[in-house]
C-alpha cells in the first residue's frame, strides 16, 4: 500500500513535470509560429503544416506557383532560429547557418549540394569545405530541376540527416528541415520525383493563391515587413530540440489510434483504385507529426481530429493511383470511413 | 502488372468493391434464388422431382460460383463467350453421355435398384444442365449489359410458360400452388403473376445495381409499373382465353361459335395441335360406369338431315328429337323417348362447361337436363346435370334387328336415308358387305360392322387432308386416298349405311378414353376429345353408335392424362356437403391462425417496445448512480440516447470531434460533454493502465476530475438548449420514442 501511494505521488510528479515542458513546447511554437506569420500573410495552414514538420522532424515538399511565397515561408523560417549553442562550443568546427537557398538547375552537381575536398595550400593538405547543405532551414528550390544525381545526394541528406563525400561522413545538425518546391506546370526538361524517393518528405502541400484580403495586406504592409527585420523573434536551436522531446515524452498515442492508421492503410492497399499504397514508413513518420498538432492544439492525446488533419498532406503523395480514378481525396475518406467508425466507438467501450 | 492492366481493361469496374461483403452474399442468395425458382418450374414438366430438385440446386451453386469470381482475377469472366458455350455445351454431353451409360448398366441397376439409379441419373443430368445455363446466363450478364436482358428473359419465360398453361385451363400447374389457392377460393393465376412479377422486379433491380446503372430508381419505377398494371388487369379482367379451333364447331355462343364462320364441319379451321390439351369441361360421375367400347361418347348435337351437299343439322322439327338445342333453365325431359331400358342402365352425371358451348351435350343417351347449381361461375361458364340411360347391349342384342323405327313416318325414313346422289357409294357398300356370311347377309348391324371393319383396316388418321374444299368430300375420301380424321370417317361411314338403306346419321360431341377417369369420379374433356362417329338406328334399341377407328394414323392424337387438374375440376364442381365442410374447414383453420398469429405478433411487440422503454429508462438513469469512473461513458452515453431520440445521430466514420463540432452551434452543451468524455476515456486520451492502477490521473487526465453535479448540469443544460431548438412536437416525439438506444453510437 505505501509503495503505491508512493508510486502514484512520484507519477504525479512526473505528469507535472511532463505538463510543464508540454507547455514550454507550446509556447515555443507560438512564438515560431508568430515569426513566420509576420512574414508569410494568408498562409496559416501552410505555415502549421510546415511547422508540424520541423517539430516532427519531417521534411516538407511545396508545389506551388512562382512568386507565391514559398522562398519567404522558408526564409522566415530559417531567420527565426538563432544558434544559441555557440556557448557551448560543441560543433564550433561545423559552421552550421540558420538558413540557406539552393536553387537546383540542370548542371547542379552532388558536391555543390554537400561540399566538397579543396587543397589548402597553407596546410598543405585537404580539408573539407562545408556545402550549402548545412544548415538549420534549407530551401531546396525547384527540386525536379536537377539530375537524379543531385536529387539522390540531397535525399540521402534528408533521410540519413548526413552527408559522405570521398568515405568521410558528415554529420548534419539535428535541426536539420528542409523545404523543397517544385513547380507543377512547367514540367519541360524536369525530372519528376518518383514515389519512393517523395517518401522522404513527410508532407506534400499544394499552395493555393491567398486570398484577397491577404494579398492587399501584403502590399499594404511590404514596406513595414522589410525594415522590421532587426526586430524579429528569435526562437533558440536548443529550444526546439528540447520542445521536440517534450512533446514527444507528453503526448500520448493510444493503441486505438494506431489500429485506425494500420487499418486506414490496409483498406488503401487493398482499394482497387490505387495501384500502390502507402509505406509502413509513412506510417512511423506520421507518429511524431500527430503528436506536434495534438500539442498545438493544446491536447496531450492524440485524437481523430489530429488524424483527420493530417491524413490527407501525409498519404497523397505517396500513393499512387490507378488509371481512370484521380480523386484521391474522396478515395481516402471511403477508406477511412470503417476504421475511423472503429475509433469512435472505442471510447464507449468499458475498459476493465 | 496483369492487375493493373485488368484495370484498365475494365474501368467501370473500379467502383466495385473486390471483397465478397454480406451485401453482396444477399444480392447473389436474391439472385440464385429467383434463377433457381425459374430452373425448377421449367424443369418441373420434363424430369422427375429428384431431377428438378437437383436443377435448381446446381442453378443456385452455379450463381453463386460466378458471383464469387472477381472481375480482372477470374479466368471464368475473361473467357471468351463462344469458348465458355462451347466448353458448356462439352461437359453437358460427356454428362449426358456418361449418365446413359450408367443407366444402362446392369451391374449398378442390381446394386441401386433401377428406380434409384434413374432418379439419380436425372438429378445429375438436370444437375450440369441448370449449372451451365446458369453460368452462361450470369456470364453474359457480367460481361455485356444486354446479358441482363438474356437472364430477365429466362426468367420471365418461367413464368409465362406457366401462366400460358393456366390461360388455356391448365389450373393445376403448379399443382402446390394452384390447389392451395383454389381451396382458399383465390385465384392462382394472380399469385402466380405475383410472384413472377416480384422475381422479375428483384432480378431487374440486381442487374441494375450490378451494372452500376446510374437511373436505378427511375427504371425500376417504370418497370414495376408496367407489371403491376399488367397484375391489376389479370385480377380485374380476368387471362384473356384464347379461341379453340379444332373443336368440330361444337364450342361458342349461340350465333357467333366457330360454326358460324364455316358452312362445313370440313373446314373447321386448321387443325393446330397447339391447344388440343385445352379442357374443355369436367363431368362427374354420380353413379359409376364403364363403357363396354372402351370410351365415353357425349353428343352434343348430330348432322342427318341431307341439305343439298352434305348432311347437317336438322331443320325439320320430326327429326332427331333426342337432342335439346337449348341449355336448360329448368329440368328438361328429351322429347323421344329412349327404347330399350331394360338394356341400358340410368347414370347420372354433373358437367361443368369451362369453355362456351353451343348446345349442353350428355353420356349417350340422355333423357333429362337440369340447371345445376354453378359452385364457381368464375371458372365453369355452365353447370347443369344429365340422366342418361347408357347402353350395355351385348351381342345378341344387336344382331338380328331391323334397322330404323316403325314410329317413323315416311318423310323420316326418306330424310335418315337421303344422300349424295352418288351411285358409287351403294355399289362400294354392297361389295363390302357381299362377303357377309349368309345368316347375317340381311342384318344391318352386321353390314354397318363390316363397313367400320374395312375402314378401320384401310382408313388412316390424319389431321391434314386435301378433301376440305371438293365438292363432296366425303367420296373424296372414300374413294380417294382414304387419309382424313374423324369428320370424314363418320360422314363416309353414314352415307355407306344410308346406301344400304339402314338409317344413320353424324352424331358430333366428344368421345374421351375410359383410362382417363383414373379410377375417379371426374373426368376431364380436353379440346383434343372433340369427336363425330357414324350412328344407326336399330328397332327397339335406338341410336347405336359404330364408330370407326382406323389403324394407321399418321398423327398422334395421345395427350397426357391430367389427373391433378382433373381431380381439382371435380372437386370445384362437386359441391357436396363434404366438399364444403372441408372447404370451410381450411378456412377456418387459416382464420383461428391468423387471429392466434396476430395476438401472438401483437403480444410480441408490446413486450419489445416495453422492453426498449425498459432499457431507454435505465441508460438515462445510469448517470444519477453509476461508479464514478464510469461517469464519463454513461453521461456521455445518456447524451447521445438523448440526441438520438431527437433524429439527431453521429453519421457513420464521423468522428467523434466532428459530431461535436457540427452541433456546437446549437448544443454548445454537448460540445463540453464531448470534450469531458473524450479527454477522459482510458485508451483514448490515456493509457489505460493508469486508470487501471487507480492512481491519481488528474495531471494526465483531465475529464476523470468532473464531478457528477458537472455531468448532471450538462445534460440538464444540453436538454434545456434541445428544447429550444426543436419544434413542441419533435420534442413530444422525443420522449415516446423507444429505441434512441439502438440508434445512437
Amino acid at each position: 500500500m505505501q509503495v503505491l501511494e508512493v508510486e502514484s505521488v512520484h507519477s504525479a510528479d512526473m505528469d507535472h513535470a511532463l505538463a510543464n515542458a508540454l507547455d514550454h513546447a507550446r509556447e515555443v511554437m507560438a512564438r515560431l509560429t508568430n515569426a513566420v506569420k509576420a512574414q508569410v500573410l494568408g498562409r496559416d495552414d501552410v505555415i502549421e503544416l510546415a511547422l508540424i514538420a520541423l517539430m516532427s522532424d519531417g521534411h516538407v515538399l511545396l508545389e506551388d506557383f512562382p512568386g507565391s511565397g514559398k522562398t519567404t515561408l522558408a526564409k522566415a523560417l530559417g531567420e527565426a532560429i538563432s544558434d544559441d549553442q555557440a556557448a557551448d562550443q560543441k560543433h564550433s568546427l561545423v559552421p552550421i547557418v540558420p538558413f540557406r537557398r539552393i536553387q537546383f538547375t540542370p548542371d547542379l552537381l552532388p558536391s555543390d549540394v554537400t561540399g566538397s575536398a579543396v587543397f589548402d595550400a597553407s596546410t598543405n593538405s585537404f580539408h573539407f569545405r562545408h556545402g550549402p547543405i548545412f544548415a538549420h532551414v534549407v530551401l531546396a528550390d525547384e527540386i525536379n530541376r536537377t539530375s537524379p544525381k543531385v536529387q539522390a545526394a540531397m535525399l540521402e541528406a534528408m533521410g540519413e540527416k548526413q552527408v559522405t563525400v570521398d568515405n568521410q561522413t558528415y554529420a548534419l545538425d539535428p535541426l536539420f528541415f528542409v523545404i523543397a518546391t517544385q513547380n507543377p506546370l512547367d514540367l519541360v526538361g524536369t525530372y519528376p520525383l518518383p514515389t519512393p524517393q517523395l517518401d522522404r518528405f513527410l508532407f506534400k502541400l499544394r499552395m493555393v493563391h491567398v486570398e484577397r484580403d491577404a494579398e492587399l495586406e501584403v502590399l499594404n504592409t511590404w514596406q513595414s515587413r522589410r525594415d522590421k527585420t532587426s526586430s524579429r523573434i528569435h526562437v533558440g536551436r536548443s529550444e526546439i530540440l528540447q520542445a521536440r522531446h517534450a512533446i514527444d515524452a507528453g503526448v500520448y498515442i493510444s493503441s486505438a489510434i494506431k489500429t485506425a492508421l494500420v487499418d486506414i492503410s490496409r483498406t488503401l492497399r487493398a482499394d482497387e483504385r490505387i495501384l500502390q499504397g502507402n509505406s509502413t514508413r509513412s506510417l512511423v513518420l506520421i507518429l511524431p507529426a500527430l503528436q506536434v498538432l495534438a500539442a498545438m492544439r493544446g491536447r496531450n492525446y492524440v485524437n481523430a481530429d489530429d488524424l483527420e488533419t493530417l491524413l490527407p498532406p501525409v498519404l497523397t503523395h505517396r500513393v499512387e493511383l490507378a488509371p481512370g480514378s484521380a480523386d484521391f481525396a474522396k478515395i481516402l475518406r471511403d477508406c477511412m470511413r470503417v476504421p475511423m467508425e472503429t475509433l469512435a466507438r472505442s471510447t464507449l467501450n468499458p475498459t476493465a | 502488372m496483369s492487375n493493373a492492366m485488368s484495370k484498365t481493361i475494365h474501368p467501370t469496374a473500379l467502383n466495385n468493391s473486390s471483397a465478397v461483403t454480406p451485401g453482396k452474399f444477399t444480392q447473389s442468395l436474391i439472385r440464385g434464388s429467383i434463377l433457381a425458382m425459374a430452373c425448377w418450374v421449367l424443369s418441373t414438366p420434363l424430369t422427375t422431382v429428384s431431377g428438378s430438385a437437383a436443377g435448381a440446386i446446381g442453378c443456385l451453386l452455379a450463381c453463386f460460383w460466378v458471383d464469387r469470381q472477381q472481375r480482372g482475377t477470374s479466368t471464368l469472366l475473361q473467357m471468351r463467350a463462344p469458348a465458355l458455350l462451347l466448353l458448356l455445351a462439352l461437359t453437358l454431353t460427356v454428362t449426358s453421355v456418361m449418365t446413359g451409360l450408367l443407366l444402362q448398366s446392369a451391374a449398378l441397376a442390381n446394386l441401386l435398384g433401377a428406380m434409384v439409379l434413374y432418379q439419380s441419373g436425372q438429378s445429375v443430368y438436370w444437375f450440369t444442365l441448370t449449372a451451365a445455363v446458369a453460368i452462361a446466363l450470369r456470364h453474359t450478364a457480367r460481361r455485356h449489359s444486354w446479358g441482363a436482358i438474356a437472364e430477365l428473359l429466362f426468367v420471365a419465360s418461367a413464368f409465362v410458360i406457366t401462366l400460358a398453361a393456366h390461360q388455356r385451363g391448365m389450373i393445376d400447374r403448379p399443382y402446390f400452388i394452384g390447389d392451395f389457392a383454389l381451396i382458399r377460393g383465390l385465384d392462382p393465376s394472380t399469385i402466380l403473376m405475383g410472384i413472377g412479377v416480384a422475381a422479375v422486379l428483384a432480378l431487374a433491380i440486381l442487374l441494375m445495381m450490378e451494372n452500376q446503372h446510374r437511373r436505378l430508381p427511375y427504371h425500376a419505377g417504370i418497370l414495376a409499373t408496367v407489371c403491376f398494371s399488367l397484375l391489376f388487369f389479370v385480377q380485374f379482367f380476368g387471362m384473356p382465353t384464347p379461341q379453340l379451333t379444332n373443336d368440330l364447331g361444337l364450342t361458342g355462343t349461340e350465333g357467333s361459335g366457330s360454326r358460324a364462320n364455316n358452312d362445313s364441319p370440313f373446314r373447321d379451321g386448321e387443325n393446330n395441335a397447339s391447344d388440343r390439351e385445352a379442357p374443355v369441361a369436367v363431368v362427374l360421375f354420380r353413379d359409376d360406369y364403364e363403357p363396354a367400347g372402351g370410351a365415353y361418347y357425349f353428343r352434343e348435337s348430330a348432322y342427318s338431315e341431307f341439305n343439298g351437299t352434305l348432311l347437317w343439322t336438322a331443320e325439320n322439327p320430326d327429326l332427331d328429337q333426342d337432342l335439346v338445342s337449348q341449355f336448360p333453365s329448368s329440368p328438361v325431359d328429351v322429347s323421344a323417348e329412349v327404347p330399350a331400358p331394360e338394356l341400358r342402365r340410368r347414370v347420372t352425371t354433373t358437367i361443368g362447361l369451362l369453355a362456351p358451348h353451343r348446345s349442353p351435350f350428355g353420356l349417350d343417351a340422355p333423357v333429362r337436363f337440369e340447371p345445376a347449381p354453378n359452385p364457381n361461375s368464375l371458372r365453369f361458364r355452365q353447370t347443369y346435370t344429365v340422366e342418361s340411360l347408357v347402353p350395355e347391349f351385348d351381342f345378341p342384342d344387336l344382331v338380328g334387328r331391323k334397322a330404323g323405327s316403325t314410329d317413323w313416318s315416311l318423310q323420316q325414313w326418306a330424310e335418315y336415308l337421303e344422300m349424295p346422289d352418288d351411285p358409287r357409294y351403294g355399289e362400294f357398300a354392297r361389295q363390302l358387305t357381299a362377303t357377309l356370311r349368309p345368316e347375317f347377309a340381311d342384318d344391318p348391324y352386321a353390314k354397318a360392322m363390316a363397313i367400320k371393319a374395312w375402314l378401320d383396316e384401310n382408313g388412316i388418321y390424319s389431321l391434314k387432308n386435301e378433301h376440305a374444299y371438293a365438292v363432296d368430300p366425303a367420296a373424296s375420301f372414300l374413294f380417294g386416298d382414304l387419309t382424313g380424321y374423324c369428320v370424314h370417317f363418320a360422314y363416309s361411314a353414314t352415307y355407306l349405311y344410308r346406301s344400304l338403306g339402314i338409317p344413320a346419321r353424324v352424331g358430333v360431341g366428344y368421345s374421351v378414353p375410359a383410362a382417363n377417369r383414373a379410377g375417379g369420379s371426374a373426368l376431364l374433356i380436353q379440346a383434343v376429345n372433340g369427336h363425330a362417329w357414324p350412328e344407326i338406328y336399330l328397332q327397339d334399341l335406338g341410336w347405336v353408335i359404330v364408330d370407326p377407328a382406323p389403324r394407321q394414323t399418321l398423327v398422334d392424337m395421345s395427350v397426357e392424362p391430367q389427373d391433378s387438374l382433373q381431380q381439382m375440376l371435380g372437386d370445384m364442381l362437386r359441391d357436396d356437403a363434404a366438399f364444403q365442410a372441408f372447404l370451410d374447414d381450411q378456412a377456418g383453420t387459416s382464420a383461428i391462425n391468423w387471429a392466434l398469429t396476430l395476438r401472438l405478433l401483437l403480444a410480441m411487440a408490446l413486450a419489445a417496445v416495453l422492453s426498449a422503454y425498459a432499457v431507454r429508462v435505465y441508460r438515462a438513469s445510469c448517470l444519477g448512480w453509476a461508479d464514478e469512473h464510469t461517469l464519463y461513458r454513461v453521461a456521455y452515453r445518456a447524451a447521445l440516447d438523448m440526441l438520438a431520440a431527437n433524429g439527431i445521430r453521429r453519421r457513420l466514420g464521423e468522428s467523434r470531434e466532428a459530431f461535436a463540432r457540427r452541433l456546437s452551434n446549437t448544443l454548445p452543451a454537448f460540445q463540453t460533454l464531448s470534450n469531458w468524455h473524450l479527454s477522459a476515456a482510458p485508451g483514448y486520451a490515456f493509457d489505460p493502465a493508469l486508470a487501471l492502477s487507480g492512481g491519481d490521473t488528474g495531471a494526465r487526465n483531465p475529464g476523470a476530475g468532473i464531478s457528477r453535479q458537472q455531468w448532471l448540469g450538462h445534460t440538464a443544460a444540453l436538454r434545456h438548449q434541445l428544447k429550444a431548438q426543436q419544434r413542441w412536437w419533435q420534442s413530444a416525439l422525443a420522449i415516446v420514442h423507444p429505441l434512441p438506444w439502438l440508434l445512437s453510437r
